[in-house]
Parts: C-alpha cells; structure tokens; sequence
C-alpha cells in the first residue's frame, strides 16, 4: 500500500494508526483479515448487481419469449393463463393480497420496478434458487448447473493442477540447469503459451479427432451411453476426455514454464543465494530456497486458476461440445435465455471472488516478506 | 536498445509476421474482388481454382469471408488494444504519480474491475445489446474491461518514478502534473507502454474471438470469430469442411502468436538476464 | 620463527580472456601472509582487483575468470584445484569464510536465522541432532551479543539493521573457519552500529573463534584502526604493503600517499586538509603495460618508469613497488628537478 502523501514537506500527517482502536492494533492479523474480507465483500455486491442488471438491459421479457414459442397454437383464455403462471413465477408483476395480478386501468399487468426484482432475485439468489430457464421450461437453472458443473470441475481441476506442477518443474529446471535444458524447454514453452486455448482445441479436434480419427471430436461419452458410476460409463467419457484435456494442459505447462523460469532466474541472481553459495551450502539447499521463494507467487497464479475454472474452459467446451457449464451458457446465450446466463454467470464470479480473497488472505498470513511489510507500515 | 531489438531473432519473425496480416488486410480487398453477400456455390464446397477456400454454409465464397473477417478482427483488436492502453496508462500514471488519496482510490477502483472476471461482463453486456453490436461498439466494450491489468502495470513503473531526482525538480519548479507527466515521467515509460500495447491487442483479438465464437459478435459483421461460431454451428468440424475453421484459427493464432513473441523478444532485450 | 601462517598466498594471478582472445591478468602476481591474530587492511580504487583477490583467496569457482599460476594455502594446506565438492564442504565456511558486502539482503527472507544457520551446519556434513544443534545456536549467538531466542525465530525481515549485520557474521563464522574475509562490512551501517561489529570482530578473534581475517574497506579511519597490516593494491598488484602506521603515515609509493591524501579522515591531525583526487583512471588491462603500471597518473614519474618493470622493493622496512621509492621518511619519490611532473593521464 502507498505511503501517505508527502506533497507538503513540513507539515505533520497525522498518522492514521494514531486513530485505529486498540484492538485492531494489537491483533494485526485479525485487522488484516476483516479488511480485506470487508473489500471483497463490497467487490461482490458490485458484481451481483452488474450480474442482475446487465442482462435486463435489453427490452425482450422473458415471458414473451416464452410465449411466441409455446403460445401460438393456444386459444386467448389459455394463453392469457399461461402467461399469468409465468409472469409471476418469473416475479415479473405485482401481486395483490390474494395472490392474484395486480393490473392497472387498462388491464395490463402492473410490473414490478427493477430495485424489487433486484431484491426478490437476492434472496432468492442465497437460498439456492436461481430461478427458472426459459429455454429448458421447466428445469430449474440451479438443475441445469448441476448437471453441467461436474463435468467442468472433472475436466478443469486435474488439468490445472498438474498443468502447474509439470510446469512449474519444467521451468525450474530450465532455470537452473540451464544450458541443453533451457535451449528446449524454453522456445517450446514459449510457443505453446502464446497460442490461444481454443486454437489449439481446434487443430486438436481436427488432426486427431476427424482426420486421424484417434480420439472422439465431440462430446462428453458415447451417445449410447447413460452417465452412471458404471466402468463401461467411465470409461468412455475418460476417451472423450483427452483431447480437451491436452488443450489445455500443454497450454497451462508452457505458461506455467515461463513464470517460473523468469522467477527462478530472477532468485538465482538474488544476494542471499550468492551468500549461501559463499558460506558452502549444499547445492539441494539452495535449489530449495530458489523453489520456494519463486513458488509463493507461482501459488497465487494456481489459486487464481483454479478460481477461474469455473468459468475458464468456455470455448473449449464449446469446441468439443463438452457437456460442462460452459456449454451451458452458450446453449443459454444462443437462447437469451438470461436466467441461466445470470445463474452461470453468478458462479463464475462467485469462485473467483472467493479464490481471490483466499490467495489474498493466505499471502498476507503465510509469506514473511507481506507480513512485516505490514508490521513495518505501522 | 533498438539494435538489439532489431538482432532479436523473435522479434524480427513476430513484427514481420504481424506487418504481413496487417499489410494482407489492408491491400488484398483492394486487388481483388471480395463478395461476402452473394452465394457462389452450394454450401461448402471444397477448395477449387475460383474459390480458394470454398464456400460456407451459406454458399458465399470463404477466401472473401476469411479477408474481411481478419480486417474487423485487426481493427477490433487494435482499437480495443488502444482503448485498453490510453484508459489503463492514464489511470495508471496519474494514480502512481500523485500517490496518496488518490491513487488509493484508483486502486481500489481497479483491484475491483481486475476482480470481476472481464469475459462474463462482456457476456453479460453483449447478450444484453442485441441489435447494436458493431464492431466499434465490440472493441470499445473490450477495451473498457480490459484496462485493469494495464493500469496495474504503469503504476508500478510510475510509482517507482515518482522519486526520480528530475521529477523532484521538476515539481520544486511548480511544474504542473500534466507537465510533469508528460515530459518527465512518460517518456521513460515510452517503451513500457508500448509493450503493453503489444499485449492488449493480443488480448483483445483473442477476446473479441472469444467472444464472437460465443455468438456474442458482432450483428453485422464477419470476424475471424464469427466465422469459427458459423463453422461450429453449422457442424462443419464434424463433417470436415477444413476450409470453413482451419484458416480462421490459423489466423487467430500466428496474430496472437507474432504479438506474443515480439512481447516477449522486447522483455528480453530489456532484462537481459532472462535471456 | 617458524610458525606456518594461516593464510599464505604466494605468486598468485587469475586472469580471464576478453572476446578477442586477449589475456587479462585481474590479480598479477600477489604474495603475502597472515599469521593467527593478523588483519591485512586491503586498500585500493575500484576495479584494482580486491574482490578479485580476496575470491581467489577463498578459491572460488568464478568463471570467467580463470586460475593461472601461484598457490593459496591454509594451514599449510591448498586450498585451490580441489574438487568442487570437496572445496564447497571442506573450504568454505570451515577454512575461510566471508562476510559479504551487501550483508543486510544476504539472508533469505523467507527462512527463520535459526534455520539458516542449521542449514550452514548440516551442508559442511555435520549430523548432530537438533537438540544440540539447537543449543549450540543458542551459545554462539549469545556470545556475539544477541538475544538468542528471539533472533533464531526471527525472520531477517523482522530485524533491525545492526542485528542483520551480527546474524550474518555469526553464520559465516559458525564453523570457526581460520581466515575470515571482511568485504566492507559496516558500509550501510551508522557510526555507532559501525564501531560495535568491529568490536564484534575482534572478540571473535581475542577468543579464537576466527585466526586471521582480511578486511577490505574504502574508510581510512576504519582501515587504520581494524587493520595491522596494508596492503595497497592498483591494478591488480600489490604496490606497497606494510605495517598499518607505515603505509597511511609514510607511504612511500606515490599511489599509496595519493590514496591516503584522497581518503576523507575525521582525525584531528588531518582534518583540515582537503581530500585531493587523483586524475586519470586505473588503466585498461586489456592493453600490455610496460613498467610502471601507475606511471601515467603518477606526480612524479619519471621517463623511465614506463619502461622497465617494477618489481616491489623492500624500502624502509616494507614493500613498495616504486623504482624511485626513496629511504627518506615523508618522501615518497623525488620529483625530477628539469622536467614538467605528467599531472595529466594520456587521453
């Protein structure tokens, strides 16, 4: 954090410590924790309401979508039925006291102002129900999440982590052994980690999946197949696994790679492993020293990642018609249909807050150098 | 510094493979004649002598579709990768410059847009404006969310600037901030910025891919994007049409790619330890 | 007398090769020797060589530069063109150690001081438990004036300036390693800070926990008051090398009375004088040199000096490297009585 303005030389800054209480000062690390959950908590009230607002931007209602696909064969007493159903499952009008829809002079339903929609779409946010899909009438969007997010997290979390234990490796030993190592492993990182994820998905499916034939194109198991803990079930989705698999993990490892590498260099050149060189250290001493303070913020990235998964595989799900979430969405996009846009899109954020502010705890709880810059500051 | 730029082995390929997309993009609508409308054939038909890439589900010649997809997807990128730099180095600067109060809020301000993950915003945006997606409207909505990591960046560099000996000088001068900035502290940062241009319009090519593979582009416009998100729903992966994805792909990536090397040759050359 | 020295380095020169092929002598040809109880001050410009010299005394892989010829022994034993690890295990921190300059970002800020030090312990192939270990921590920092229990648990972040500077001469002397090499040890260090590490140093030495040491410094009130022997070193030689009193008092190689008199000094005696620079600049080793190394920047050079070679001399009972060097006291070399004294470098 920045030191106060120093603008006026002479005049005293009253030093704001000299105003915190007591207890926060004598608990710094419960001080730091309530202030950075208190940020975050703000943070996510920004995103919820850019996540609730965003979508109704435009001017297309739901039930009217709704409506001119199912609607059109139904005679007008049906139809005006159905919509009634929707308008208040979608919490779209006013209800009067009996439950029934408030409808203004000219028979119109009386809609619900945007700040009541916010807040009904809160509380119902936080006991679960993310309301009801347009497109897939009447799964519930929660249901659809459900059924989609397994096979994100089964697909993310394996490539992720060991994509970054592999890279990291790869890159640490690039940097320290240096010569025949880094001649390889660095223009080979360099080179996966600069084409984009959903490119090489692409080039996957078609070398090996359509020309070549050796691996399924598309889809997350066979299609004769019900999902189920059955062998035969596990193992066709693992077949279907590889290729987004592979796409994203040889472009994890060579990201991965590179930080670390350029994090070891910068370690290596640092004076306290001349110094332990100087004092005859074993070399495995000094490799550890080097890994561990070059993993610190490598740790923060895998946080981070591993936050972002959620919502990171989008257009790789996409292009092997991956039954995760991020095939939902863009079912869901293609459909306006916005409840499970909203739904997806809540997650998505949801994760990543959270990873962000338990990488931001956990830096300032565990790495020396934040702490007592901390302490230093006070 | 610039000549060892211009030794630089990664440098030379990526500016030279982005100048030959660039120079592609600009001068072949003008020597040859580009129809995306009409429909020349039956829906994908292979590669021929008149229609070098085929045709798309639509029948319309894909050579065309590909040559304006990589102009919009060039110009989106660039203005994106702009916006994101002029937005991101301005808050940057002054918030790193002035220090105190100020910068405390611009980085709260900016912690918070970094936080929010930048591709569901433009989701949320984009399927929010239906009809009015243009491709300036695209690149400005891309460059207006991605500005955070960029004004990250200049601050740091700022920031550390701050406490040089001629900006001391220049403000115990009564120099005002926007003459101190400019003259004193931007041009050190001149090279850094640029590196950051490099970056955001990768990012924003790529982004703008994304997005528009999504079905989120652009109403009336071809993309590089666009074209994957056709191919994709039309099912041309499966029955292998190459001619309706390879070539966007490969486009998408040796633009990504050429900006990435020449970023990282331009890192190397000015911290030569990474070498 | 008879005793062997701790530390004797007899003819010793390290080189390194330039692109073009041509050979570069940092370090051309020093001898000298450290008996138990000994500093040698080391004194010179930067870029004369000293860190160069000092390396080589430790016998450190340093490429590119190179070994050519001479011997470095201590204890009587050598200590160079050993095999790496044997150097690493048996050398460092056992035989010569270093308190590097810089010391305050030499410690790893992620490791608690106790744990570094144990590590020191463990890679020199020691297997004691960490009880022991523990307790020997405890004895030896306390010795050096810390408070033990709080200092090992510490991180290096956590402390204090002065406090980093004793950590780290502790751990480089943990092993009671015969020659210590002192590289500019207070230089970030205020005065006070400054006169209670040299205190430090000394203790180490009066209780035989380190023989001999080797101090480098810029500081001439500091290089008087550590050292009980100098030697002033210019461009990768020894040109005057005596008792402590001799060499700052009556230098008598015109470089070393230039150093002394460009040196600021808070002494009574000398603090009215201005410091005078020196003109010119340490010349390029790259280019073969005849004679006198000094002689394009020397006040009293004569014609001859750049052309025959200059060997040291022993005159008024120390080596100086100077033909001219005169057994007058408070003289060092007659300036010529006919020619203009060359004040000015060559360009």
């Amino acid at each position: 954090m920045t030191t106060g303005s120093q603008e006026q030389p002479g005049a005293v800054v009253l030093a704001p410590e000299a105003r915190s209480s007591r207890l926060l000062d004598s608990h710094p690390v419960l001080a730091h924790i309530l202030g950075r959950a208190g940020w975050y908590l703000i943070t996510f009230m920004v995103a919820v309401t850019i996540n609730f607002v965003l979508p109704r931007l435009g001017d297309s209602s739901p039930v009217d979508v709704i409506m001119a696909r199912a609607g059109a064969n139904l005679d007008a007493a049906t139809a005006r039925e159905q919509e009634a159903t929707y308008l208040k499952e979608f919490g779209l009008v006013q209800l009067d006291q009996q439950g029934d829809i408030r409808r203004d002079a000219a028979g119109k339903p009386v809609p619900t102002s945007l700040p009541v929609q916010f807040a009904r779409y809160l509380m119902l946010s936080a006991q679960g129900d993310l309301g009801t899909s347009i497109l897939q009438y009447p799964r519930r969007v929660s249901e659809i999440i459900a059924g989609a997010l397994p096979w994100t997290l089964a697909l993310q979390l394996p490539t992720i982590v060991f994509g970054w234990l592999v890279g990291n490796t790869l890159g640490a030993l690039a940097a320290y052994f240096r010569g025949v190592f880094d001649r390889v492993i660095y223009p080979a990182a360099l080179l996966t980690s600069a084409i984009p994820a959903f490119c090489l998905g692409i080039l996957l499916v078609y070398v090996f999946g359509i020309q070549l034939e050796w691996l399924p194109a598309v889809g997350g198991y066979d299609e004769g197949i019900l999902p189920s803990f059955s062998y035969a079930f596990l193992a066709s989705a693992s077949h279907y696994y590889l290729l987004p698999f592979v796409s994203i993990f040889v472009i994890i490892v060579g990201h991965q790679a590179i930080g670390m590498r350029s994090m070891c260099i910068y370690e290596l050149g640092t004076d306290y492993v001349r110094y332990a060189k100087l004092l005859g250290m074993q070399e495995r001493k000094i490799v550890r020293y080097m890994f561990r303070n070059a993993m610190l913020p490598q740790l923060t990235g895998l946080a981070l990642a591993l936050g972002g998964m959620v919502g990171g595989a989008l257009v790789a799900e996409m292009i092997f018609s991956y039954p995760g979430l991020g095939m939902a969405i863009l079912t869901a996009i293609q459909g306006n249909d916005y409840p499970v846009i909203t739904g997806c899109t809540l997650l998505v954020t949801v994760c990543v807050l959270c990873a962000n502010f338990g990488v931001d705890l956990l830096i300032g709880l565990l790495d020396p150098r934040v702490r007592s810059g901390r302490a230093a500051s006070r | 510094m610039f000549r060892g730029l211009l030794r630089s082995p990664g440098f030379i390929l990526g500016v030279g493979l982005f100048a030959l997309t660039l120079v592609a993009a600009l001068l072949l609508p003008l020597l040859m004649p580009l129809n995306v409308e009409q429909r020349v054939g039956l829906a994908y038909t292979p590669p021929s002598r008149e229609h070098w890439l085929g045709t798309d589900h639509l029948g319309i010649d894909m050579w065309s579709l590909l040559v304006h997809g990589l102009r919009s997807s060039l110009y989106v990128g660039l203005l994106a990768g702009t916006v994101a730099t002029l937005v991101g180095t301005l808050i940057g600067v002054y918030g790193g410059y002035k220090g105190g109060l100020l910068d405390d809020i611009l980085t709260v301000a900016t912690n918070l847009f970094l936080v929010i993950p930048t591709l569901i915003v433009l989701i949320l945006l984009s399927s929010s404006l239906d009809e009015g997606r243009s491709l300036t409207l695209i690149a400005l909505l891309i460059g207006l969310t991605t500005w955070t990591w960029s004004a990250r960046a200049v601050r740091a560099q700022s920031s550390s600037l701050r406490h040089r000996d001629h900006v001391a000088l220049a403000r115990i001068n009564g120099y005002g901030t926007f003459h101190i900035v400019v003259l004193h502290i931007l041009p050190y940062l001149a090279s850094y910025i640029f590196m950051v241009f490099i970056l955001q319009t990768a990012s924003g090519i790529l982004t703008e891919a994304s997005i528009s593979m999504l079905g989120l582009g652009p109403y009336d416009s071809v993309s590089l994007g666009t074209i994957l998100n056709e191919a994709i729903r039309n099912e041309a992966l499966g029955d292998g049409a190459w001619w309706a994805f390879l070539p966007a792909t490969m486009l998408v990536t040796v633009i990504a790619f050429s900006l990435y090397i020449v970023n990282t040759a331009m890192e190397s050359v000015f911290n030569p330890r990474l070498r | 007398m008879s005793t062997t020295p701790i530390l004797d380095v007899a003819d010793l020169r390290v080189h390194y090769r330039t692109r073009a092929g041509t050979k570069v002598q940092a370090v051309d040809g020093v001898s000298f020797q450290l008996a138990a109880g000994e500093v040698l001050g080391i004194a010179g410009e930067s870029g004369c060589g000293k860190t160069t010299l000092v390396s080589a005394c430790m016998g450190l892989y340093m490429p590119p530069l190179f070994y050519g010829s001479g011997s470095v022994r201590i204890n009587g034993e050598s200590i160079l063109g050993l095999d790496r690890e044997q150097h690493r295990k048996h050398v460092l921190g056992r035989k010569i150690a270093i308190i590097p300059q810089g010391a305050l970002n030499s410690l790893n800020p992620t490791r608690k001081v106790r744990d570094l030090a144990a590590d020191m312990i463990y890679s020199h192939g020691d297997r004691s438990g960490k009880a022991e270990i523990e307790e020997r921590l405890r004895e030896r920092f306390t010795r050096i004036g810390l408070d033990a229990r709080h200092v090992l648990d510490a991180y290096p972040v956590e402390l204090p300036a002065g406090t980093k500077q004793r950590v780290v001469i502790g751990v480089s002397t943990l092993l009671n390693p015969q020659v210590v090499v002192a590289d500019e040890p207070t230089s970030a260090l205020d005065v006070s800070t400054q006169k209670s590490v040299i205190r430090l140093l000394f203790d180490l030495m009066d209780r035989q926990i380190i023989s001999s040491m080797l101090f480098i410094t810029h500081e001439l009130p500091l290089l008087r008051h550590v050292s009980s022997s100098i030697a002033v070193m210019y461009a990768g030689e020894f040109v005057e090398h005596g008792r402590t009193e001799q060499v700052i008092f009556d230098g008598r190689h015109p470089y070393t009375r230039a150093l002394m008199g460009s040196m600021l000094s808070a002494d009574p005696g000398q603090r009215g004088k201005k410091p005078v620079g020196i003109d010119g600049a340490p010349p390029d080793l790259k280019h073969e040199i005849r004679g006198c190394r000094f002689a394009e920047r020397c006040p009293v050079a004569r014609p001859d000096c750049s052309g025959a070679e200059q060997p040291l001399r022993t005159v008024a009972g120390r080596a100086v490297r100077c033909s001219y060097a005169t057994a007058e006291p408070g003289v060092a070399a007659e300036p010529q009585m006919d020619a203009e004294p060359q004040m000015e470098a060559q360009p």
